[in-house]
C-alpha cells in the first residue's frame, strides 16, 4: 500500500473516531478546516491520479475479499480475528471509493459550469460578426448602385470622336483640356451635338417656307388650267351631232374608256377580256360599267390609299394604329371596321348574257377593295311570264342560281386565305353572312379576273389576263348551260305541279303508251325537311344529300296505292342526276330499304338514268325519271299479286306484258320497257 | 335456274379460242356511289384454297377479296375491298361456284369459267362454255358423274352438260315455272330441284326422270299463302332435306316425304344450310337465322343489308373458316365468329 493510501487512512481514522461526543468537544473551527480541505484537495488532485487510486482500491478489496472467502473455506471460524481484521480492511477501502466517488461528481458539476460560460463568449462574439457582414454587404451594394447609374446622355448618338476633333471649333472642342479627361470630352461632345442641332432645326424651317412658296405658284397655275376647261367642254358638245350623224360612238367608247381607267385591276381584266370575248366570239354577250364615277375618283386621288392591290399589309398596320390610339370604345368601332373592311370599290361591271330564247342573265360583278376579291350577284330576266310554279321558287333565286357551277364552289368561303387573318380581327367568323348583301365570291369570278389564289389542290399557277382568257369560254358556256337548264326545270316544275309529267317526242318510246299511276303531288321542301324523312337515310348516310341541293317531294298515286318519291336536284343538273328514294304505302308501309322491288325502282330511275336524258343536253331527264317511276309503280302494283289462284277481283289487273314476273333469289320485278315490242323483262 | 358442275375441272382446250381479256372496272365521282346505293350481292364462292373470295353482284360485275388480308391482324380500311373487279356478265350474277381450279359464274343466258390462279393473280380470262337464251340462276357439281354441270334454267328445265365436251347430256323436265335451286344427293345419285311453280323434284340422274314431286304449299303446317308458293332454297343432308320460300322453312324426312319440323321465321328464306347440329338460314330480314332441327329458332344475328340473297361458309380452309353473307348492300358481312359480325367487305 502506498503513501497516499496511508495518509488517506489515517484521514480516515481520524474522521471515524470523530464520535459526536469528540466533534462536540473539539469545537467548529476542526469542522470548517475539513470542508475547506476537499475542496482544496479537489483543485489540487488530478483526476489521473484518482482514477489510479480508484483502481488500486478496487484491487485491494477484491484482494482482501479473496483471502477472507479462503479463510472461511478453511474452516475459519465467524468470529475469528483474523477474518475480523481483513474486514476491518476492507470498510476503509470501502470508504475511499465514496471519497472517490464524491470528488468525480464534484468535478464534473465544476467542468459543465466552465463549457456553459465558454459557449456564452462565444455566441456574444458571433453576434456580432453577423453584424459586421451585413454592413459590409449593404456597403458593396450601394457601390454597385452608385456604378451603374445611367446618365440620359448615353441615348444619345453622337458623332464619333475623331470626326468631333476634326469639325468642331476648338473653343468647344477645346483639346487641351479633352485630351486626357474621358468625362470633359464627353461633355464637350455634348456642346457640340446641341449646337448641331440648333442649326438643323434652323435649315427645316427655311425649308418648309420655301415649299409653301412653290405650292402656291401651283395653285395659280391650276386655276389658269382648269379655266380652259369650260372652253373645251362647249367645242366637245358641239361635236356630237356631227358624232351621231356619223354613227361614230367615239364618244361612248372613249367614256367607257375614260371609266375603265378607275376600275380596280381585276375588274378591268374582266372588262377588257368579256369584251374581247364578247366581240370575237359571243355576239350575246354585253358588258358595262355602272357606279359612281366621281367617288372612284376621288377613291384614287390620295395615292398611298387607292389601287392597294396589297391592301392587307398596309390595312393591318393603319388597323393596329387605330386601336393603339382609341381603345376605350371598341364595340361601335368594331361595326365600323367591318364596313371598312368589306368596302366594294364603287364601280362595278355588268354582264349581260342572252340566251336563245330571249332570256336575259346578269351579272353583276363587284370588287371588294380591302379583301382582294371580287364577288358576283345574278339575276335572270325572261322572255316568257314565269309565275304559277310554286316549287320552282328556289331555282331562280339570285343566291343559289349560280351554286356549284364548277364542282363544289358554293361561294360561301372566301377565295383569299389572307382574309381569315383580316376577319379574326374585325371578329368576323363566317363570310357566308354577308353575302347576300356583298355576292357570292365564287372561285371562278375571282380566276375571270384574273386573280389567282393558292388553294388547297395545287396547280399550275397562272396570272393576269391569260388565266382570266384561259376560264372565260369554259366559264361562259357553263353560265349558260346552268339558266337554260334552270330555265327548262321551271317549265317541268310547273308543269309537275299540275300533276302532268310532260313527255317529249323524242322520249316516247321509252315508256308504254298506256300508264295508269298519277303524279299528283310535287312540292319542294327543305334540307331539314328531307332528312327527316325516314326511307331517306341511305342517301343522307351516303352523303349524296348536301345542304347546297334543292330538295322536292312527288307523290305518285293509283287507286290506294301510294308512292312517295324524295328528290335530291343536285345545282349542277343535268350533269349530276336527281337521286330519288322511294316509299310507297300500300297494304302497310314499305321503303325502298326494306322492299327489293321498291329498290329496284330506285335503281332503274336513279342507276339507269342514261338513256333517259333525252337529247342533249338533257334537260328533260328529270320529267323522264318521274316518268319511269310511274310505268314502274305500274308494273310493281300489277305483279304483286301473289299468286294466280287468289279469289274475287284484283284492284290491279294485269295489263302489262311480261316475260316472267320474277327473278333471282329476291324476286324482282320486271321493270324495264322494251321499246317495239312493248313487254317488260328484267335487267 | 340452276347448274350444278361436275369436277375435274382442269380440261378447258376446247374453250380456249373464247379467251377475252378484259380491263379493270372503275367507277368515278357519283356514279360510283349511286351504284352503290342500290348494288345488291348474289352470289358468293371460296376459292379452293379458301384464301379468297368471290361475289358477284346484280351489275353483272364479280369482285374478288382475299379473306387472309381482311382477317390478319393489321387489316386496315384496304383490306376490304376487292382485290380485283370485273364484268363478268350483261345481267346479274346469280350463282358462283368453285371447283378444284375454276371460279364457275353464271349470268343472263351464259356460263363462264374463271381460272383462280389467274384471278390471284388479277389476270381476267373468260372461258364462255354455253350460250342460252335463258338466265341461270344455280350452279352444283354432282360428285357421282365426273364432269358435268347441272343446270337449272329460266326454260322451267334442268340441263346436264358435259364439260369436257361442252355438250348437254340431258335434260330433265318437268317443272312449270322458273327453277330457283337445286341440291344433289351425293350418295344416291339424285338431283332436288324446287322452283318457282311450288314443286320440289326429285330426280334420278341415270334415267332422267322424275321420282318424287313433292308440292309443299299443299301442306298446311308449311303453307303461307300470303307470301306464295314458290321454292327459292332447298338443301340435302343425308336423309334430311330443308326447303323454303313462300311456304315456311321446313325440314323434310326424305324417306317417309314428310315434314318433321317447321320453322317460325318470318319473310320468305333465301337460302340455307346445315352446320354441325344446326341450321343456319337466310331472307327477308336484317338478320342470319339459327335454327335447332325440332324446329325452334336459337339465335337471329343482326348484320347489314336489310335483306339477305346469300350465306357461304367457308369450309375450305380451317384458319379461315367464316360465314359471310351478302344481300341488298354492296357490303358482304363476314361472321368469324357464328353469334356476330366482325366486319363487312365492300364492293
Amino acid at each position: 500500500m502506498s503513501d497516499a493510501l496511508k495518509k488517506r487512512k489515517s484521514k480516515v481514522v481520524r474522521s471515524e473516531t470523530g464520535t459526536p461526543e469528540g466533534k462536540r468537544g473539539r469545537g467548529d473551527g476542526e469542522q470548517e478546516v475539513r470542508v475547506y480541505s476537499e475542496e482544496v484537495e479537489l483543485d489540487g488532485s488530478d483526476p489521473a491520479e484518482d482514477y489510479r487510486q480508484y483502481k488500486l482500491t478496487c484491487k485491494a478489496l477484491a484482494k482482501l475479499m479473496n483471502e477472507i472467502q479462503e479463510l472461511k473455506a478453511n474452516g475459519a471460524k465467524d468470529g475469528c480475528a483474523e477474518v475480523e481484521q481483513k474486514r476491518m480492511q476492507s470498510c476503509i477501502h470501502f470508504m475511499s471509493l465514496k471519497k472517490l466517488n464524491r470528488l468525480a461528481h464534484m468535478r464534473l458539476k465544476r467542468g459543465r459550469d466552465q463549457t456553459h460560460e465558454g459557449k456564452q463568449r462565444v455566441d456574444v462574439l458571433h453576434l456580432q460578426l453577423q453584424n459586421l457582414l451585413y454592413e459590409v454587404m449593404h456597403m458593396q451594394k450601394e457601390i454597385s448602385k452608385c456604378l451603374e447609374f445611367k446618365s440620359k446622355h448615353e441615348e444619345i448618338d453622337l458623332v464619333s470622336i475623331d470626326e468631333f476633333n476634326k469639325e468642331a471649333p476648338p473653343e468647344i472642342s477645346r483639346i487641351s483640356i479633352t485630351k486626357d479627361d474621358p468625362h470633359q470630352l464627353t461633355l464637350a461632345r455634348l456642346d457640340w451635338e446641341l449646337e448641331q442641332r440648333k442649326r438643323l432645326a434652323e435649315k427645316y424651317k427655311e425649308s418648309l417656307s420655301s415649299k409653301e412658296k412653290i405650292q402656291k405658284s401651283i395653285e395659280v397655275k391650276k386655276e389658269h388650267l382648269s379655266s380652259l376647261q369650260p372652253g373645251l367642254n362647249a367645242i366637245m358638245q358641239a361635236s356630237l351631232p356631227v358624232q351621231e350623224y356619223l354613227s361614230m360612238p367615239f364618244e361612248q367608247t372613249q367614256k367607257q374608256i375614260e371609266i375603265a381607267r378607275h376600275l380596280p385591276p381585276s375588274l378591268y381584266v374582266l372588262l377588257v377580256q368579256a369584251n374581247a370575248y364578247g366581240q370575237a366570239c359571243d355576239k350575246s354577250l354585253s358588258v358595262s360599267i355602272s357606279g359612281d364615277v366621281d367617288e372612284a375618283k376621288a377613291l384614287a386621288k390620295p395615292p398611298d390609299d387607292s389601287q392597294d392591290d396589297d391592301s392587307g399589309d398596309s390595312d393591318a398596320e393603319e388597323e393596329q394604329e387605330k386601336t393603339k390610339r382609341r381603345r376605350p370604345t371598341t364595340g361601335g368601332q368594331l361595326d365600323d371596321k367591318r364596313r371598312e373592311m368589306l368596302k366594294r370599290h364603287p364601280l362595278s361591271l355588268c354582264l349581260d348574257l342572252k340566251c336563245k330564247d330571249g332570256s336575259v342573265l346578269h351579272l353583276f360583278f363587284y370588287y371588294l377593295m380591302n379583301l382582294n376579291i371580287m364577288t358576283v350577284k345574278a339575276k335572270v330576266s325572261t322572255a316568257t311570264d314565269l309565275t304559277g310554279a310554286i316549287s320552282a321558287g328556289e331555282l331562280l333565286n339570285s343566291d343559289t342560281l349560280l351554286n356549284c357551277l364548277y364542282a363544289n364552289d358554293q361561294g360561301r368561303e372566301t377565295p383569299n386565305p389572307a382574309n381569315r387573318y383580316q376577319f379574326d380581327k374585325v371578329g368576323i367568323s363566317v363570310f357566308g353572312d354577308y353575302v347576300a348583301e356583298l355576292g357570292h365570291p365564287y372561285q371562278w369570278v375571282q380566276r375571270l379576273g384574273g386573280l389567282q389564289f393558292p388553294s388547297e389542290t395545287p396547280e399550275g399557277l397562272r396570272a393576269g389576263s391569260s388565266l382570266s382568257a384561259s376560264h372565260m369560254e369554259s366559264t361562259m358556256k357553263l353560265l349558260r348551260g346552268r339558266v337554260q337548264s334552270r330555265l327548262a326545270l321551271h317549265k317541268q316544275f310547273s308543269s309537275l305541279e299540275h300533276s302532268i309529267v310532260p313527255v317529249s317526242s323524242e322520249c316516247q318510246h321509252l315508256f308504254p303508251t298506256k300508264v295508269l299511276s298519277r303524279l299528283s303531288r310535287w312540292t319542294a321542301i327543305t334540307h331539314h325537311e328531307y332528312t327527316n324523312l325516314s326511307f331517306t337515310r341511305h342517301v343522307s348516310d351516303a352523303g349524296l344529300a348536301r345542304e347546297t341541293d334543292l330538295f322536292f317531294l312527288a307523290v305518285v298515286e293509283r287507286g290506294t296505292a301510294r308512292l312517295q318519291a324524295a328528290v335530291v336536284l343536285n345545282p349542277r343538273y343535268p350533269e349530276i342526276s336527281p337521286l330519288f328514294a322511294l316509299s310507297l304505302s300500300w297494304k302497310g308501309e314499305r321503303a325502298g330499304r326494306s322492299d327489293d322491288n321498291l329498290r329496284a325502282i330506285e335503281s332503274e330511275v336513279n342507276v339507269f338514268k342514261s338513256e333517259l336524258q333525252g337529247p342533249r343536253p338533257g334537260h328533260q331527264l328529270l320529267t323522264n325519271q318521274v316518268a319511269r317511276l310511274c310505268v314502274c309503280l305500274d308494273v310493281y302494283l300489277e305483279t304483286d299479286g301473289q299468286d294466280d289462284s287468289v279469289e274475287g277481283p284484283r284492284e290491279f289487273p294485269r295489263e302489262k306484258m311480261c316475260l316472267r314476273t320474277a327473278r333471282g333469289p329476291n324476286r324482282l320485278k320486271p321493270f324495264k320497257y322494251n321499246h317495239p315490242q312493248g313487254f317488260f323483262s328484267h335487267r | 335456274m340452276t347448274l350444278l358442275v361436275s369436277c375435274p375441272f382442269h380440261c378447258f382446250k376446247w374453250l380456249h379460242c373464247f379467251n377475252n381479256s378484259y380491263t379493270f372496272l372503275k367507277f368515278s365521282g357519283t356514279v360510283f356511289f349511286v351504284q352503290h346505293l342500290h348494288m345488291s350481292v348474289f352470289s358468293q364462292s371460296f376459292s379452293p384454297c379458301g384464301r379468297f373470295l368471290a361475289a358477284g353482284n346484280n351489275y353483272g360485275e364479280i369482285a374478288v377479296f382475299s379473306l387472309s388480308s381482311a382477317l390478319s391482324p393489321d387489316a386496315t380500311d384496304l383490306s376490304q375491298k376487292p382485290i380485283l373487279t370485273f364484268t363478268a356478265h350483261e345481267g346479274p350474277v346469280f350463282s358462283l361456284l368453285s371447283t378444284d381450279s375454276h371460279l364457275l359464274s353464271a349470268g343472263n343466258g351464259e356460263v363462264s369459267a374463271w381460272s383462280w390462279a389467274e384471278l390471284i393473280k388479277r389476270v381476267i380470262h373468260n372461258l364462255h362454255f354455253s350460250l342460252f337464251s335463258f338466265v341461270f340462276s344455280f350452279i352444283s357439281i354432282p360428285p357421282l358423274q365426273e364432269n358435268s354441270l347441272v343446270i337449272g334454267g329460266g326454260d322451267n328445265n334442268i340441263h346436264i352438260m358435259d364439260l369436257e365436251s361442252g355438250i348437254f347430256k340431258s335434260v330433265l323436265q318437268g317443272h312449270t315455272d322458273y327453277i330457283h335451286c337445286l341440291s344433289v344427293r351425293e350418295r344416291e345419285g339424285e338431283i332436288l330441284s324446287g322452283g318457282e311453280d311450288g314443286a320440289v323434284r326429285i330426280w334420278d340422274c341415270r334415267t332422267g326422270h322424275s321420282v318424287h314431286c313433292i308440292e309443299v304449299f299443299k301442306y298446311e303446317d308449311c303453307a303461307r299463302p300470303q307470301y306464295g308458293k314458290w321454292i327459292s332454297c332447298l338443301t340435302t343432308d343425308s336423309d334430311w332435306m330443308l326447303c323454303g320460300g313462300g311456304p315456311s322453312l321446313s325440314l323434310w324426312h326424305l324417306r317417309s316425304m314428310s315434314p318433321t319440323s317447321v320453322f317460325p321465321l318470318s319473310g320468305c328464306q333465301r337460302q340455307a344450310t346445315f352446320y354441325q347440329d344446326m341450321i343456319l338460314s337466310v331472307g327477308e330480314g336484317q338478320f342470319v337465322s339459327h335454327c335447332l332441327m325440332g324446329g325452334e329458332v336459337k339465335a337471329q344475328i343482326p348484320c347489314t343489308p336489310h335483306s339477305l340473297n346469300t350465306l357461304a361458309l367457308n369450309l375450305n380452309s380451317t384458319e379461315h373458316r367464316v360465314l359471310t353473307v351478302g344481300g341488298s348492300s354492296h357490303q358482304i358481312d363476314v361472321f368469324a365468329n357464328l353469334y356476330y359480325r366482325s366486319f363487312s367487305l365492300s364492293f
